[in-house]
């Protein structure tokens, strides 16, 4: 009695486990407040939102197809690999389940990795291939193909062979004696085979994260891109959806009459024979039929022709949704649109070529070194009037990086500096000493960039930030290791959640995010400390592989143009160059804002980041590699 | 006849040699050669610099206890669930796999608002005026994202094996007078280490690799030789050092290997 009460409060509490991230996930989806931390009331609008958002849709629906697509092709090549390793002999049957047992055990990042490798290297031989959604797939069906096999395998060693050869004497065909005798034994076999591809398939981040390319999303790739900024709440609302529609299955499939097997067989009444037809076959075909159509309906409508587009590469969050569609609406060239977290991140997917992006949108310093690289083409000029609406000291101060203004176009611009929390933080904030101050131990979120955070450190120091001297590298290295034990997490994005929510007192941050977080939280604030900082322009820079230049152009043009500037303006409230576009902000206190425009003599103390060179960038790394890992 | 179905193991031959075979060969290729694509074994001694013998050392110490977590959950949870009767227990099984369903990146971010500072358990546990668990961005926060997801690695394997246990060798050992602890020792215990095996395995070798665990939940503070090796392929861009260093954990995934086919001959301890 005992006994039996411990092991049910044991399997709950096991439950508990597994079960309270999922629950916490439901409750989110109902979150009125866009943030992950506040709950802002009970609110039904993200399942609403949800059918809208077409990122979301598209990438749903190529997470379906694919797990379908490669569970499909895996239990194929799967099973009739289980039957015929059964008849090799035993040497080449371990050698074939030794090759079978590679994917599964490897790890996820080496076997992602190696078939990356793969496929850039068949771009020697054949130009035109593109990482996307076939190699996705292709990358699937090999980590599907062993879960088919073992669980195949096992029904097929229960199988008694001899019915087989009966069959065979009795006259049957081999493929007969095949699907009458064999299948059905090993048919519950396949079935979970095909279940567990299909569920591994739909899990898979890391694999395909190396094997995806520019404008293929799944779920997964979709989610970690958005793991930086913020989780649109429309995910949590579709994951729900997801989750409740097969813990229905299950419970359907499961609770479905019984058909007694052991007792001598009577006749199950017609009833109760559709019964279980209905539950067990129906009901569940007819879901998967849904959830199919539904993707294609998706998919036909979201994808028109090919031919004429420009894909374009930014950083996450970094410009309106609705002047895409407006951009695809006046011209009818259509916008593949890519984002990535660290200009780090983006140099090398842009150098690989493995994507040929057409527009990309990289910070000061990365642009000098993609120039240096020659990795980018000249502009023509004659197809961007617009670009005499770009205030004039932007392109000036541009020349820093792009001396004769050939390369880039100026989007948006800002400083670095310290965010702190009015009602956390006691003395007055102007210097990054704060930074360094005991008092607020594990209540400091630092940049999780090399370059940003040097460039503190450094400028505390009173040096310059591009500095290429050893000593002070080392002495801004010693500051930053003792800084580790009073940081509470090195962020990028996920600073504004953090700091919205309380979870931290003192934030570097960048001038554009400060304006949206004080307008969520207005005990926030936001300073330039007076030992100065970086200020920095994001411009956009065509690469020389672009296939659609012509088309990049066009866009350029069109995000120069006033009112589509402000659009951009007052949804990533990142401080604009467009002074035709400034003039346009209705409200006075954000137009004169100083956090969002600051004045000549606070600029003046900063610093705009240049390239190093690939010796001090490797020195850099290697610096920072020692912080992190102390 | 026998031939014949032999020939039925061709696609997934060519399958195999295209797709993992030759992609290994090429992580071997760019592990052992420079940049000018001479053979060079500077890529593998990347691992003994600090920073890098640091990182594999605490990826090996979480995912060992991540394991050795696991396994005291596991064991006893399989153990219950395979006394249930089939119909139930299949259904039980089910569970473990049903959060799967729920994408692994938004589960372990799930923590993260579980975790936080101001997060749910800290506002449960400050409402019922008990001190707050502060965990998030530490190790031991990443080794509960390892428990959390992979503990079903660890209970299927084992759950498989117990359940094939012949209930008559069991009764027998009572028959003959074994008590609990025995029929434990000598009997079931012995008969689950092919599970075992498989399922230690299955844990510690993704738990070992993890790169999103150690971000999402460790605050990028900690950096374990997975997270090395994802910014040495997608940040400093430098293949051969990341292909080097995978070759190193590519020795950790032969010992699993090795281990398998040494206590699991016939497979009988697969997860699924």
């Amino acid at each position: 009695m005992i006994k039996s009460a411990l092991q049910k409060i044991y399997l709950g509490f096991i439950l508990l486990l597994l079960y309270a991230p999922i629950l916490t996930l439901i409750a989110l989806s109902f979150n009125s407040s866009k943030t992950r931390s506040k709950w802002g009331g009970f609110s039904g609008k993200w399942y609403v939102a949800l059918f809208q958002n077409e990122d979301i849709m598209n990438a749903l629906y190529t997470t379906l197809i694919i797990a379908l697509l490669s569970a499909l092709v895996a239990t194929l090549i799967g099973t009739a690999a289980a039957i015929g390793i059964q008849a090799l002999n035993a040497k080449f049957r371990t050698v074939m389940m030794g090759i079978t047992n590679i994917p599964m055990l490897n790890a996820d990042i080496v076997t992602g990795i190696s078939l990356m490798l793969l496929f850039i290297a068949c771009r020697v031989f054949f130009p035109q291939f593109s990482l996307g959604f076939t190699t996705v797939l292709l990358a699937h069906i090999t980590f599907n193909i062993p879960y088919v096999i073992l669980s195949v395998t096992p029904k097929l060693k229960q199988t008694n062979k001899y019915t087989y050869e009966a069959a065979l004497d009795l006259g049957a065909s081999p493929i007969y004696a095949f699907f009458k005798v064999v299948l059905p034994d090993i048919f519950p076999g396949i079935c979970s085979g095909f279940l567990l591809a299909f569920t591994m398939s739909l899990d898979d981040f890391v694999i395909t994260h190396f094997t995806t390319g520019a404008g293929v999303h799944t779920l997964s790739t979709k989610i970690y891109s958005e793991v930086r900024k913020g989780i649109k709440p429309e995910m949590y609302a579709l994951s729900t959806l997801l989750f409740v529609s097969v813990l229905f299955l299950l419970i359907l499939v499961n609770t479905a009459p019984q058909e007694n097997t052991k007792k001598p067989k009577k006749a199950p009444s017609k009833l109760k024979r559709a019964t279980t037809i209905v539950f067990r076959r129906v009901v569940p075909a007819a879901m998967i039929l849904v959830i199919v159509a539904g993707g294609f309906f998706y998919s036909a409508q979201n994808r028109s022709s090919a031919a004429d587009q420009v894909i374009v590469y930014n950083w996450g969050e970094y410009i309106d949704p609705e002047v895409l569609d407006m951009f695809e609406e006046e011209t009818g060239i259509t916008v593949v649109y890519e984002e990535f977290e660290t200009n780090e991140s983006m140099f090398p997917k842009v150098q690989a070529g493995a994507v040929s992006y057409d527009l990309v949108c990289p910070s000061d310093y990365m642009i000098q070194r993609m120039i240096e690289n020659n990795l980018l083409a000249e502009i023509n000029f004659d197809n961007i009037p617009n670009l005499k609406y770009i205030g004039e000291q932007y392109l000036k101060q541009s020349q820093g990086f792009d001396p004769e203004n050939k390369y880039s176009v100026p989007y948006c611009w800002g400083t670095v500096g310290i965010l702190y929390n009015k009602t956390m933080v006691d003395e007055p904030v102007d210097s990054w000493s704060i930074l360094w101050n005991e008092k607020y131990a594990d209540q400091i979120l630092m940049q999780n960039s090399v370059r940003d955070a040097f460039g503190i450190a450094l400028k505390y120091c009173g040096y310059s930030l591009n500095s290429k001297d050893l000593d002070e590298l080392q002495e801004a290295k010693e500051l930053l290791m003792k800084q580790k034990t009073l940081v509470q997490a090195y962020v990028v994005d996920q600073v504004r959640d953090k700091m919205i929510s309380n979870e931290a007192a003192i934030g570097v941050i960048y001038s554009g995010e400060a304006i949206y977080t004080q307008s969520e939280n207005p005990d926030l604030e936001y300073v330039i400390p007076k030992e100065g900082s970086n200020v920095w322009i994001d411009s956009w820079v065509i690469p020389k592989n672009a296939q659609n230049k012509e088309n990049a152009e066009a866009f350029i043009n069109f995000l120069c143009r006033p009112d589509i500037a402000k659009m951009n303006f007052d949804y990533i409230t990142y401080s604009t160059p467009n002074t035709s576009a400034r003039e346009l902000i209705d409200d006075d206190a954000i137009r004169n804002s100083t956090i969002a425009f600051p004045d000549a003599s606070e600029l003046e103390r900063c610093e705009t980041f240049n390239y190093l060179g690939t010796k001090f960038d490797n020195i850099y790394n290697e610096l920072w590699r020692e912080i992190k890992s102390k | 006849m026998k031939n014949k179905k032999k020939l039925l193991t061709g696609p997934y031959l060519f399958w195999a040699v295209a797709f993992i075979i030759i992609p290994i060969v090429m992580i071997f290729y760019y592990g052992l050669t420079d940049d000018n694509y001479q053979v060079t074994l500077m890529n593998l001694a990347e691992i003994t610099t600090p920073e890098n013998l640091k990182a594999l050392g605490l990826s090996l110490l979480l995912s060992f206890i991540s394991t050795v977590i696991c396994l005291i959950l596991a064991y006893p949870l399989a153990m219950i669930l395979s006394q249930k009767n089939t119909n139930q227990s299949s259904f039980i099984v089910l569970i473990f796999i049903l959060p799967m369903w729920m994408n692994f990146l938004l589960r372990t971010l799930a923590w993260q608002t579980l975790l936080e500072k101001n997060g749910v358990i800290n506002g449960v546990l400050s409402f019922l005026h008990l001190p707050t668990l502060d965990i998030i961005n530490t190790p031991y926060a990443i080794v509960l994202g390892m428990v959390y997801n992979f503990l079903p690695f660890m209970v299927l394997p084992i759950f498989n094996v117990l359940a094939k246990i012949d209930k008559d060798v069991i009764n027998a050992a009572r028959d003959l007078g074994a008590n609990n602890i025995q029929v434990f020792t000598k009997i079931i215990l012995p008969l689950s280490v092919p599970g075992v095996i498989s399922g230690i395995t299955m844990v510690f070798v993704p738990a070992l690799t993890t790169f999103v665990i150690s971000d999402i939940l460790g605050g990028s503070k900690i950096l374990l030789i997975g997270n090395v090796i994802e910014q040495e392929f997608t940040q400093s861009f430098n293949w051969h050092a990341g292909s080097g260093l995978s070759l190193v954990l590519m020795i950790f995934i032969v010992i699993s290997m090795a281990l398998i086919s040494k206590y699991d001959k016939d497979g009988e301890g697969t997860a699924f």
